[in-house]
């Protein structure tokens, strides 16, 4: 096979796999950890078109997260709505909010805009622990929502295996790390990448730095959102610390820091490295040493940031491109 | 005229940076502007360029008053400028750092691209296109400083100190290229520190010191002002 036929069919084989993974795995909870593995590689990629591309580091996304999951279990918990509709009306929402904490945080540089982000995730904690009823739609405070497991079905986005759930975040997956690739081969993608880089001189080349920006945050708010109505739907139950805690904004960082922020497969890498190890430290250490996952993430991350400080996506790439050479027919003369 | 400012003045605080400038450029010229370490010059480029709003007086692009626009809009309308600190993108390639600029006046990927190619090879600077912008020469960043902004397509081309640390032997391949650049029908207004590429490109040169214009002329006029003898050197070497 000549180069360009292997490297377009690669990624397609990869798809394959994932798409017979769950024939290969029979016990539920290896099929929990797989799609909450699938979980954080989309919720990153989403994250990576503002963290990454455009060159900040928003630590609030979890609030996108919270606003979708809940938008769409009240609407269907107090009005049949189905959660797929749900989901574009979260989406929509968290968009709108994104914007907003948007529009002043994108001037502030550096640690400024992380820590703003961190406030304002932290506040709408908060606020949403604090609130029994806004209007009508009833939040619950503390306690949260529960979704009873009653009439499934893919209107319902309510299963009673795992395969479905799996296979829904896997497309969402594939469409978000397409949309990923679109937009860094795209005029945006070009305009956040320089942008964040030299933003001055980006200006002086005809770009509006914050413009590209907000763009770029409104993609990622509505995307992360969508995630959120996947959550709650996994999981039945959310609550301020689940959907809107302050560890799930940090996780989704480590595994772009990792993995390799403003790559395309670097969330995706960082997720597999990372949900492994959290979930199996949580498995056999969860009752003496809980917690411990935490630990041995920032020990990946100083490590990573001292050798490898563009992510693991950088010898990994030079790997993959190393075996489709070796493999293809044309091989380049070394 | 392409670029006209009357009486531009520019505070920072206390410190007026600019004092009532006033100069005009005409299409096709190459003007030059000098003045001591201080004396004004970037302030007054970045005024022009958008990234100030000048305290008082007024800037007019090709007959449009541009005071309070935004860089990337003036960029758009024609105004392309270099940075005398050259900032590249520096973990991108040299190809894509000029597409960044062409962008600026294509919509698609290819057609930017093909453009950004042109420039390169244009400016002698192609056989660099797959190198990382940050491991290039000084030489060869600015250069890229220059094919970034002439892929932008602009009509007036503001160039900070393009020569500054330049070897000599660089100094004459950057006069040569500037000399092309307004050839191919670029307005240019240049600041620079070396008085020999200055002689050599420029059709006329302002002066000025502590923000003020002190002389404007011919290079040979400007060289034997006593204002200027007096800026650069002080009162003793003036001959009278």
């Amino acid at each position: 096979m000549t180069r360009k036929t292997l490297e377009r069919c690669a990624p397609l084989a990869l798809l394959a796999l994932a798409l017979a993974l769950p024939l290969a795995v029979q016990s539920a909870t290896y099929m929990h950890i797989l799609i909450v593995l699938l979980f954080y590689a989309y919720l990153t990629t989403s994250w990576n078109l503002v963290g990454g591309f455009a060159g900040v580091l928003p630590l609030g996304h979890s609030a996108f997260l919270g606003i979708g999951a809940y938008t769409s279990t009240i609407l269907s918990l107090q009005y049949g709505i189905s959660p797929w509709l749900g989901m574009i009306v979260g989406g929509v929402l968290a968009m709108i909010v994104g914007v907003l904490i948007g529009l002043p945080t994108f001037k502030m540089r550096g640690a400024y805009f992380a820590l703003a982000t961190i406030a304002f995730a932290e506040g709408f904690r908060v606020m949403v622990e604090n609130i029994d009823k806004i209007g009508p739609f009833a939040l619950n405070g503390p306690r949260g929502l529960q979704i009873p497991p009653l009439g499934f079905g893919l209107g319902k986005m309510l299963f009673a295996d795992k395969e479905p759930y799996y296979y829904i975040i896997l497309v969402m997956l594939v469409v978000v790390l397409m949309l990923t690739a679109f937009i860094s081969r795209s005029k945006l993608g070009y305009y956040l990448n320089a942008g964040g880089e030299e933003p001055e001189a980006a200006m002086a080349l005809g770009i509006n730095v914050a413009r590209a920006k907000l763009i770029a945050m409104a993609m990622s708010s509505f995307l992360t959102a969508l995630a959120g109505t996947f959550y709650a739907q996994l999981n039945l139950y959310i609550h301020p610390k689940s959907v809107i805690s302050l560890d799930l904004s940090f996780e989704i960082a480590f595994i772009a820091l990792i993995g390799g922020r403003g790559s395309i497969a670097g969330p995706v890498l960082g997720a597999m490295l990372l949900r492994p190890v959290s979930d199996f430290s949580r498995i056999y250490f969860g009752d003496t040493l809980p917690g411990l996952h935490l630990i041995i993430f920032g020990v990946i991350l100083i490590l990573v940031m001292t050798f490898q400080p563009r992510g693991l996506q950088e010898p990994l790439t030079r790997l993959y491109h190393w075996v489709i050479d070796r493999l293809s027919s044309d091989r380049r003369t070394a | 005229m392409i670029l006209k400012i009357e009486g531009m003045t520019m505070e920072f605080g206390g410190l007026r940076a600019i004092d009532n400038l006033s100069m005009e450029i005409a299409p096709g010229e190459i003007m030059g502007l000098i003045g001591p370490n201080g004396a004004g010059k970037s302030t007054a480029f970045n005024c022009i360029a958008g990234v100030y709003t000048p305290t008082s007086g007024r800037i007019f692009f090709q007959g449009e008053n541009i005071n309070g626009k935004k860089p990337w809009d003036l960029c758009k309308k024609g105004l392309g400028r270099t940075f005398q600190i050259v900032k590249p993108f520096a973990s991108k390639t040299v190809l894509y750092n000029v597409t960044v600029g062409s962008f600026a006046t294509c919509k698609r990927r290819s057609e930017a691209e093909d453009k950004a190619l042109k420039v390169l090879k244009f400016l002698n600077l192609d056989d660099k296109k797959d190198l990382l912008a940050g491991n290039l020469t000084i030489a060869d960043r600015k250069r890229l400083e220059v094919a970034r902004a002439l892929a932008t397509e602009p009509q007036l081309l503001l160039l900070d100190e393009v020569m500054a640390g330049l070897r000599p032997s660089e100094v004459d391949e950057v006069v040569e290229m500037i000399r092309k650049i307004r050839e191919s029908g670029v307005t240019i207004l240049l600041i620079e520190h070396i008085m020999r590429a200055i002689m050599a490109l420029s059709d006329r040169v302002v002066v000025i010191q502590f923000g003020k214009k002190i002389a404007e002329g011919t290079p040979d006029q400007v060289a034997n002002d006593p204002n200027v003898i007096k800026a650069y050197l002080g009162d003793d070497y003036v001959v009278s």
